[in-house]
């Protein structure tokens, strides 16, 4: 009877009325089958969100410690676990792994249940998976802190911590093949294809980069080769792809209008299959590694301009005459927001794989400023807005203020621009003074007023001799990593607004969701129709969909 | 044991690159390129259709979205 209800046939004539009880049943049974998908998501992928909310905490606070730890190095420097060699790291772990991998498999597992239209199976699976990813997470930030780390940027972790995050992942990983078999939806939505690229692609990367590093280690330069090939390809074959998926899910969904070219999204998706695995190498550019092999990674992220820009045609234009929608929509608000960042951040990854951006600039905060757009101002914001859409959809619960959305929102755009534009600047400096031949920047500019100062600094930067005192260089980069410090405090500001909105909503404060995917509301018209009542009386539930206040 | 190293890169290599071959070959074999413009409307239906917006700030009227 179920299965009858959930699949009603199409009239024997084949002319059903557009408004007849067939097509209403048809209407309520798809109101219905999201409504089971997103209750049977509700445990598992919470899980997921209140993990990923928690060490995004963590790793605010141990991001602002860092970030002070840079002007003022003896910030709480007197206990050893929280010296800048530590917190450091335990910040990069903590919202890469904790915050940004828990909740964006969070966003992939329901995004997997709504594209493959399926209620999810084995929620237990899911909740061990998070359970036991959370134990990798405090066991290897814990040895992070009280100095045990293998040292290794973007795989601190002991080796026993990797272990368990990649059994973590693997069930994760064996979950989502089993839902894709048992999908209903016949068509592959491009989203899917992005979110299959990071369940395959992140577990080989992590189990290869543990492996050539520890268990059968290679030698010399092979290991910073597998090294910058994992920690590139980490951002680019795992958070990129769940970062595109769900803006190819939500923005399409908050507008109502398909995105502008489908052609190109799928180009989009296998060009970036093709050529993000090669630009690994161009982290290790001036390093004592075959120039092939340089060459080939420069080659490779230049190609990268094909995804790039045939993904950033299709978000703009399919957001083109609906902007008005971001004074009302905080998903679209977010996700744009964070669609924007990405079109930025990958022409300039592609750009500073070119040697003559890379010289001088490599080694230096100009470099973390990029970073940070990418994982933040992309990924972070893209996730955020994911956040907004999704839980209320688990919780059956609205958010509680639209008014800590707006600052959640300002905070945390604001902090990130001041923290891009500034460090960028700041790096640009110093990278410029550590190649300079003759005196630092604002010496010259002291001396010689700003325009022939700036003209002797470009000229003395031809020579590359390093005549700038190293002290110099770091005093004169202080003011940029101070900038640094008051972005990340407002980006932090916006985290601890956002987790107090998501505890409201998770504790049942707050307007009740009043739309289609409440399944007992919707139960009474849904069997009206099937009995021949057009559901003249009942709330239409294409309205409720809108009317979430 | 020294070629352990290479052996493994090469398993690697030909693993990923023969699954992202496999599922290249799958989508064309089920004509999940054939019909691009029927692809980018698989997310929506008859009740959350296409032309209906699904996401408002808590105190804005859905009337207000164009």
């Amino acid at each position: 009877m179920t299965t009858a209800i959930l699949n009603p046939s199409k009239s024997p004539s084949g002319h059903e009325p557009a408004d007849g009880p067939l097509a209403q049943a048809r209407k309520y049974s798809e109101l219905f089958q999201r409504s089971e998908i997103d209750l049977s998501c509700r445990y598992p992928v919470l899980a997921f969100f209140v993990s990923g909310v928690f060490w995004l905490l963590v790793g605010s606070i141990l991001a602002m410690l860092a970030s002070i730890k840079m002007h003022n190095p003896h910030f709480l420097s007197d206990w050893s676990w929280l010296t800048f060699g530590r917190v450091r790291p335990a910040h990069l772990s903590t919202v890469a792994f904790g915050w940004g991998a828990m909740t964006g498999l969070g966003t992939l597992i329901w995004l997997m249940c709504r594209l493959c239209r399926t209620p999810l199976r084995f929620p237990a699976m899911l909740v061990i998976a998070a359970g036991t990813w959370n134990i990798g997470m405090i066991c290897g930030t814990a040895c992070l802190l009280t100095g045990y780390t293998t040292g290794i940027e973007w795989i601190e972790f002991p080796l026993w911590v990797g272990f368990i995050l990649f059994v973590s992942f693997a069930l994760v990983g064996i979950w989502a093949m089993y839902t894709f078999g048992a999908r209903h939806a016949g068509h592959v939505y491009v989203s899917q294809w992005y979110l299959f690229g990071a369940i395959f692609w992140f577990p080989w990367l992590y189990a290869t980069v543990y492996i050539l590093e520890y268990l059968v280690p290679v030698k010399g330069v092979s290991q910073e080769t597998i090294h910058w090939w994992f920690g590139h390809n980490a951002l680019g074959v795992f958070f990129t792809p769940i970062g595109l998926a769900t803006i190819y899910y939500l923005i399409p969904k908050v507008i109502g209008k398909p995105i502008y070219s489908y052609y190109l999204s799928i180009l989009g998706f296998w060009s970036l299959a093709l050529f993000y695995n090669w630009a690994g190498a161009h982290h290790i550019i001036g390093g004592p590694v075959p120039a092939w092999l340089v060459t080939v990674s420069i080659v490779g992220s230049m190609m990268m301009f094909i995804p790039v820009t045939t993904t950033a045609i299709n978000h703009h234009m399919t957001t083109y005459k609906n902007f008005g929608v971001l004074r009302y929509s905080p998903t679209l608000r977010f996700t744009v927001f964070g669609a924007m960042s990405y079109t930025v951040v990958s022409v300039q990854g592609s750009l500073m794989s070119l040697k003559v951006y890379n010289e001088p600039f490599h080694f230096t905060h100009h470099t973390i400023a990029h970073a940070h757009l990418g994982l933040y101002g992309f990924y972070t914001m893209v996730l955020f807005g994911a956040l907004y859409y999704i839980v209320p959809r688990l919780t059956a619960r609205e958010w509680a203020s639209s008014r800590t959305i707006r600052f959640h929102f300002w905070s945390c755009a604001i902090g990130i621009l001041i923290y891009f534009v500034l460090l960028s600047i700041g790096g640009m400096i110093q990278g410029f003074e550590m190649n300079q031949a003759g005196d630092s920047l604002f010496k010259l500019m002291h001396s010689h007023g700003w325009w022939t100062g700036t003209k002797l600094f470009v000229e003395g930067f031809k020579y590359k001799n390093g005549a700038v005192p190293f002290i110099e260089i770091v005093e004169n980069t202080r003011p940029w990593l101070i900038s640094r410090s008051i972005g990340g405090g407002l980006m932090a500001l916006g985290h601890f607004a956002f987790a107090g909105l998501f505890l409201v909503n998770l504790l049942g404060i707050g307007p009740k969701r009043q739309g289609p995917t409440l399944l007992r509301s919707d139960e009474e018209g849904y069997r009206k129709a099937l009995q021949g009542d057009e559901g003249t009386e009942h709330d239409e539930p294409s309205e409720g969909n809108m009317a979430r206040a | 044991m020294e070629f352990l190293p290479s052996i493994i890169m090469f398993v690697v290599i030909v693993a990923l690159t023969g699954t992202a071959g496999w599922a290249l070959w799958w989508a064309i074999k089920t004509g999940q390129f054939a019909n691009f413009e029927k692809g980018a409307t698989s997310i929506f239906d008859d009740e959350e259709p296409l032309g209906r917006p699904t996401d408002a700030f808590p105190d804005r009227k859905p009337e207000n979205l164009k």
